[in-house]
C-alpha cells in the first residue's frame, strides 16, 4: 500500500516532526545538496530532488570523535532525504557494529533511536554509480517511510510499522501517481546507464574478481596510485569507512585513575594506520594501503559480509585530489585480469 | 548494555625485571578475569593510551594475571615506568585461544623468540594441565643474548617437568655462555618431533615467524599443524576497528593465533 502526501501538507509533516526529533535533510548550497540541521525556518528550502549529498550521513550515529567512557543517552534523530546509496551504506554500517559477538552500543543507541525517511533521486551525478556495485538509485531497504517525488508532492512508501504511526492518516496514491513514479526510477536508472556506459563495456569481470585476480600484480597498483597524495580524503568522505581509533586522553592534569577514551575516525590511507611499536609496518608503501583500502571494498568484504562494501556514491571520486576514479581503477584491474581468466 | 570500550581497574602489584627491556607485571583486577592460553587482553596506562598483550600467567588463577611485556614505544615506555600499586585498566580476553583439546595425543613443538616467550609461558602452564595427553613437549627457544633470556629463574623448574625438553639458544654469546649459539632455526632438527603427528607453535618477532615457518614446512608439518601467533597493530580489539585487518581476517577477532593454512594465500603476512 502507496500513500500520497502534497507538498503542503509535507511541510507540516516536517513541522509535527521537529517536535519530537532533530531532523537532518538534504538543503541546497552552491548548486550541491548538502546536509542541513532543519529547523521551523528553513523546511522550505529542504530539497529532494537530485542525488546524494556532498557528505554522506556517517557521522549521524558514528561521530567524528566521541568520548566513549560513558554509553550516550542520544535524542531522537530523523534523517530525511537518505538516498540508496545512503541506506546501503547504512546496512554495512549496522552490520559492523551490530554483528557478531561484540556489539558496538555507542553506534547502536543512536541508531536504535532513529527515523529514516528515504528518497528516490530524481537524477544522477557524473560520479554516481551505484547500478555496478548492485544499488538503485532509490532506496530498498532500511527505511521507515521513502518518499518519491511526483507532481504536487511524494508517493509515500512505508517500510516499518514506526514509519506508519509516523506518516499517521493519508489517501492512497493514485494509478497516475505511482505510474509517474515507476517513470522518475526508469528514468534515473537509463540516465545512471548512460553515466557509465563506457564502464560497462569496459568491465567483463565483476569487481571481486577482478581484486582477486590483480592481488599480487603490484605493477598495476603502483600505477593507480601514481596521483594519490594521501590525503585520506576518500576514507573520511565514504559513507563505509567505519575505521577508528581509540585514544587516551588525561582527565585532569595529574596522573589519575580518570581517564578520557575517545573513539575518533582513522584512516587507512595513513601510514601510521597499521604501523606497531618498534616501528614495523605491514604496509609502509602508499600503494599497499590503497591496495587494501580497494580489497576491503571490494574483495574482504564479500567473504566477511556477502557484499561490496562500496555502494557506489562515487563521494570518494568527488573528494579526491588526484582524481581517482574507483571506476577507472576497476577498468583498469579488468584490462590487467589475464584472457583466459575472463573465459573462465 | 555494555561498554566495550570501558577497561577494568586493576592495580599493579610486582613488578619483575626479565633483561634491560622486558619487565613482568603482576595485575590485580577489581574483579577476577578469565582467559585462555593464546587469548589477549588490553592494558590501559590511564591518560596515555592502551595496548594489546597476552597474559603470560596460568590461567587457572583470575585474581591476578601476569604481562611480560617489552618496551618498543609510547605506552609501553609508560607501562615501564609502573610501580607497585599504580592503577591500570584491563579490557578482555578477546581473540581465540589455542585449540588445546585439539592437542591431545600429539606431540607440541614451542618454538619462541624474544619477548615471545610470553605467550607461550600462558600455553605452557596450559599444557602442563593436559601433559597425560599429551606425547611430549618440545620447547626451543632464541633470545639476541644471554642477558635477553626472560625467565631465566622459571627456566630451569620447566626442564624438570614431565615429557618436556626445552632448547635454547642466544644470537650472540656472552661470558659463561655455555648453550648453543645461532638463530632459533639452528636449533630446529629434523628427528625433535614427529611432523605427521605433532603441531607447532610459534610466536616471535614477524621476521623470525618466517624463517620458521618456511623451516617447519621443510620438515613436513602440514600447514594446518602450524599455529603462528600474528602482530598487528590493534585499536578495539573487538573487531570493529579495521585495524588489525590481516586479508579478510581481524587478527583480533579471528585471531590472534592463526594457523599457516588460514593465511598462506595472503601475500607477505608478516
Amino acid at each position: 500500500m502507496e500513500y500520497f502526501i502534497d507538498n503542503a501538507n509535507f511541510i507540516d509533516f516536517v513541522k509535527k516532526l521537529l517536535e519530537t526529533s532533530r531532523v537532518l535533510a538534504p538543503v541546497e548550497q552552491y548548486q550541491r545538496n548538502c546536509i542541513q540541521r532543519i529547523t521551523p525556518d528553513n523546511i522550505q528550502a529542504i530539497n529532494l530532488s537530485d542525488f546524494r549529498t556532498v557528505e554522506p550521513f556517517k557521522a549521524c550515529f558514528f561521530a567524528l570523535d566521541e568520548q566513549v567512557n560513558d554509553l550516550p543517552e542520544p535524542k531522537p534523530l530523523t534523517l530525511l532525504g537518505a538516498r540508496g546509496c545512503d541506506l546501503e551504506a547504512l546496512e554495512v554500517e549496522d552490520r559492523v557494529f551490530g554483528e557478531g559477538d561484540f556489539k558496538d552500543e555507542f553506534y547502536l543507541k543512536r541508531r536504535e533511536n532513529s527515523f529514516i525517511i528515504g528518497a528516490d533521486c530524481t537524477g544522477c551525478g557524473k560520479t554516481c554509480f551505484c547500478t555496478m556495485v548492485g544499488g538503485q538509485p532509490f532506496p530498498v531497504k532500511l527505511f521507515d517511510l521513502n518518499l518519491s517525488p511526483v507532481k504536487g508532492g511524494y508517493v509515500v512508501e512505508v517500510g516499518s510499522e514506526k514509519g506508519k504511526k509516523l506518516i499517521g492518516e493519508l489517501p492512497a496514491a493514485t494509478a497516475e501517481q505511482l505510474q509517474a513514479k515507476a517513470e522518475l526510477r526508469q528514468r534515473t536508472l537509463a540516465a545512471l546507464d548512460e553515466t557509465n556506459l563506457e564502464y560497462k563495456c569496459r568491465c567483463s569481470v565483476d569487481w571481486k574478481d577482478a581484486h582477486k585476480a590483480n592481488l599480487e600484480n603490484q605493477k598495476a597498483w603502483k600505477e593507480v596510485t601514481k596521483n594519490c597524495v594521501e590525503c585520506s580524503a576518500c576514507n573520511f568522505i565514504c559513507p563505509t569507512c567505519t575505521c577508528f581509533l581509540l585514544l587516551d586522553a588525561p582527565v585532569d592534569s595529574q596522573w589519575s585513575t580518570v581517564n578520557s577514551r575517545h573513539k575518533v575516525w582513522d584512516a587507512c590511507l595513513k601510514n601510521g594506520y597499521a604501523r606497531v611499536a618498534g616501528g614495523a609496518n605491514s604496509r609502509p608503501l602508499l600503494y599497499q594501503r590503497l591496495q587494501n583500502r580497494y580489497h576491503c571494498k571490494f574483495d574482504y568484504s564479500h567473504d566477511r559480509l556477502g557484499r561490496y562494501t562500496c555502494v557506489g556514491c562515487g563521494r570518494c571520486i568527488d573528494a579526491c585530489a588526484g582524481n581517482i576514479d574507483m571506476r577507472e581503477v576497476y577498468a583498469e584491474l579488468v584490462r590487467q585480469v589475464p584472457l583466459t581468466a575472463k573465459l573462465e | 548494555m555494555e561498554n566495550l570500550y570501558k577497561p577494568v581497574k586493576a592495580r599493579t602489584e610486582k613488578v619483575i625485571t626479565e633483561t634491560s627491556n622486558i619487565k613482568t607485571f603482576l595485575f590485580r583486577p577489581e574483579k577476577p578475569l578469565a582467559f585462555l592460553p593464546g587469548q589477549f587482553m588490553l592494558v590501559t596506562v590511564p591518560g596515555a593510551g592502551e595496548c594489546a598483550f597476552t597474559p603470560s600467567s596460568d590461567y587457572r588463577i583470575t585474581e591476578t594475571l601476569e604481562f611480560t611485556i617489552m618496551r618498543a614505544g609510547s605506552v609501553t615506555s609508560l607501562i615501564h615506568q609502573l610501580k607497585a600499586g599504580d592503577p591500570v585498566g584491563l579490557r578482555g580476553p578477546y581473540g581465540k585461544p589455542y585449540p588445546l583439546k585439539d592437542f591431545h595425543g600429539k606431540e607440541i613443538y614451542v618454538i619462541g623468540g624474544g619477548v615471545g616467550l610470553a605467550p607461550l609461558r600462558a600455553l605452557l602452564y596450559g599444557l602442563d594441565h593436559e601433559i597425560d595427553h599429551l606425547k611430549k613437549v618440545e620447547v626451543r627457544f632464541g633470545a639476541r643474548t644471554p642477558a635477553d633470556i626472560a625467565y631465566r629463574d622459571a627456566i630451569p623448574q620447566w626442564q624438570k617437568r614431565k615429557k618436556t625438553k626445552i632448547v635454547i639458544s642466544v644470537d650472540t654469546a656472552g661470558p659463561g655462555w655455555t648453550g648453543n649459539v645461532g638463530l632459533v632455526t639452528t636449533i630446529l632438527e629434523d628427528d625433535d618431533v614427529d611432523p605427521n603427528n605433532a603441531v607447532a607453535v610459534v610466536c616471535g618477532p614477524p621476521i623470525m615467524m618466517k624463517f620458521v615457518n618456511t623451516r617447519l614446512l621443510a620438515m613436513g608439518f602440514a600447514p594446518k599443524n602450524i599455529y603462528l601467533s600474528m602482530e598487528k597493530n590493534m585499536s578495539c580489539g573487538i573487531g570493529k576497528c579495521f585495524h588489525c585487518n590481516l586479508g579478510k581476517y581481524f587478527v583480533c577477532k579471528d585471531g590472534p593465533v592463526f594457523t599457516w593454512e588460514q593465511i598462506k594465500d595472503i601475500p607477505e603476512p608478516w
